[in-house]
């Protein structure tokens, strides 16, 4: 961990740090309508018709892709990797879903249903929510096509040859599962439509230690971080004694 | 709640034109996250100030300075929870956002980073209503010093009454006696305390991690034909029955006063 030293660091009069913060003010509030707009310009996006039935495996039996909104008109999916020979989700998709659960509720309350979903049979997923304490729907994509139809399975062909589509563009992937968010919408007609999908950090929003750590005199404090800037993190029953926890061998290395 | 907007209103098209109007938007959020990354380096390079003076707050195990809420760590991270000394319950918004931080906490700890809410209500109003909403945060209460007048977050009924207060930088009218916010505190190893950020209003919308969804799907945060923004709010246990909480509502605006507390 970095050390930020006082020293290093200017210490001002009352006074002359309002001076400084009002200016970041500004700058903040300029960053806060530029979130607004590009909002409304996500809301603004074209609509693709659902034409394919998906079934999910459930607790609760198979469900459709329609059940998953659960009554309401929209729909928020997590892509979560935890690919069908993993022993457990992987660690930055856990770090994401800890943020899930307190928000379940106001979502509802706003039309919205969010749920996770992996290509891991749901015997492997319970047990780990158990482990987790989640309580956010969590659902098997396990032989359907849907992960591959939303872009975050990627297969031993694309993989070979390091040309997987993924964030809107072919690239290489260090691993067959990828992670996103994409939003649903159903009409009263029982149509369904894909509005949105985000990859890559484009889920950071809701990574609420990171939106926390942004306001922090040290930050991310990724910098020193290897291979990727998430490395410090744990699924969170194993921060105590830092164990890392291969969930395959891609993550392990 | 507003008509959600129906299929034959929206436009509906191919996968192929879809994605490219996606990428085109994936151009313009991708600028937005490089923006978010400058403007935190931006708030890291801000001066700080030395807090002179010794906050002496009560906890559930007895009195606690500033220094001790760092529990260890070199950064805190203080939530200003509305909750006013005569108040039965704290505010729904700041329930509303306070609900989305237990989940962070074990993550911030493991980059140096402690965290907790202080309210102006006594500890004794606070420790019921924490139980009663299930979180685990550390809740402590400034009722018995200045910690709130000083960091903008409480205001007198003599500053009341004079019309406009000091708030997010600015003398402003505001509708309640307390204010929401987060403040950021530096220790270093001699102990000396530092501040070194505080923000207000919207500024702490973005560790409300549901409106981060909400401005993702088709109906958006919907709350254009409310009162004021959070009008929909309720603690998360009266959302069955809509019960809100203080007749008089101290947290939020009369109804002929339309604006929102963090607006």
């Amino acid at each position: 961990m970095s050390t930020t030293a006082t020293r290093q660091h200017k210490v001002v009069s009352q006074q002359e740090w309002l001076a400084a913060r009002k200016v970041l003010l500004e700058r903040e509030k300029k960053l806060t309508r530029e979130r607004d707009a590009i909002a409304a310009e996500r809301r603004a996006l074209p609509w693709i018709k659902v034409k394919k039935d998906y079934v999910f495996d459930t607790p609760g039996g198979k469900k459709t892709l329609a059940d998953l909104f659960d009554g309401r008109s929209q729909l928020l999916v997590y892509h979560l990797m935890f690919a069908p020979d993993w022993d457990a989700a992987c660690l930055g998709c856990s770090y994401v879903s800890d943020h899930f659960d307190g928000a379940l509720q106001h979502l509802a309350n706003r039309d919205v249903t969010l749920v996770a979903v992996s290509r891991a049979p749901l015997a492997k997923l319970l047990p780990f929510k158990q482990r987790m304490g989640w309580r956010f729907k969590w659902y098997s994509s396990f032989g359907t096509d849907f992960n591959r139809d939303f872009h975050v399975t990627f297969t031993k062909t694309e993989m070979a040859a390091s040309k997987m589509y993924y964030n809107y563009k072919i690239q290489s992937f260090p691993m067959e599962e990828g992670q996103g968010l994409s939003a649903f919408y159903k009409d009263s007609a029982g149509n369904i439509f894909h509005t949105y999908s985000t990859y890559g950090r484009g889920v950071e929003p809701f990574i609420n230690a990171y939106n926390l750590l942004d306001l922090a005199p040290k930050g991310r404090d990724e910098q020193n971080q290897e291979p990727i800037p998430m490395a410090w993190v744990r699924h969170h029953d194993k921060y105590e004694n830092n164990y890392f926890e291969p969930v395959s061998s891609e993550l392990a290395t | 709640m507003s008509t959600p907007a129906t299929a034959k209103q929206h436009k509906v098209v191919s996968r192929e034109e879809w994605v490219k109007a996606r990428k085109e938007l994936l151009a313009k959020e991708k600028r937005l996250t490089h923006e978010r990354d400058a403007l935190a380096a931006e708030r890291r390079a801000l001066p700080w100030v030395k807090v002179e003076k010794n906050y002496i707050f009560e906890s559930p195990t007895g009195k606690k300075t500033l220094a001790d809420l760092f529990d260890g760590r070199s950064q805190l991270i203080i939530y200003h929870f509305m909750f006013g000394p005569e108040w039965q319950e704290g505010c729904p918004s700041c329930s509303f956002l306070m609900d989305h931080t237990d989940g962070a906490l074990i993550h911030l700890a493991q980059r140096d980073v402690a965290f907790a809410a202080v309210s102006h209500a006594p500890i004794d109003r606070i420790e019921p209503f924490k139980k009663r909403m299930g979180w685990k945060f550390n809740w402590v209460s400034s009722s018995d010093s200045d910690f709130n007048y000083d960091y903008h977050v409480s205001f007198t009924p003599e500053q009341k009454a004079k019309g406009k207060v000091e708030y997010n930088f600015d003398r402003m009218e505001f509708p309640s006696t307390e204010g929401p916010g987060i403040s950021v505190f530096y220790q270093d190893k001699n102990g000396d305390i530092f501040h070194t950020y505080s923000a207000y209003a919207r500024g702490t919308e973005t560790a409300v991690t549901t409106y981060n969804y909400l401005d993702l799907v088709p109906k958006g945060r919907d709350e254009d034909h409310l009162p004021f923004t959070m009008a929909w709010v309720r603690h998360h246990d009266r959302y069955d029955s809509g019960y809100l909480a203080d007749a008089n509502r101290p947290y939020w605006p009369d109804s002929t006063d339309l604006k929102s507390p963090l607006r």
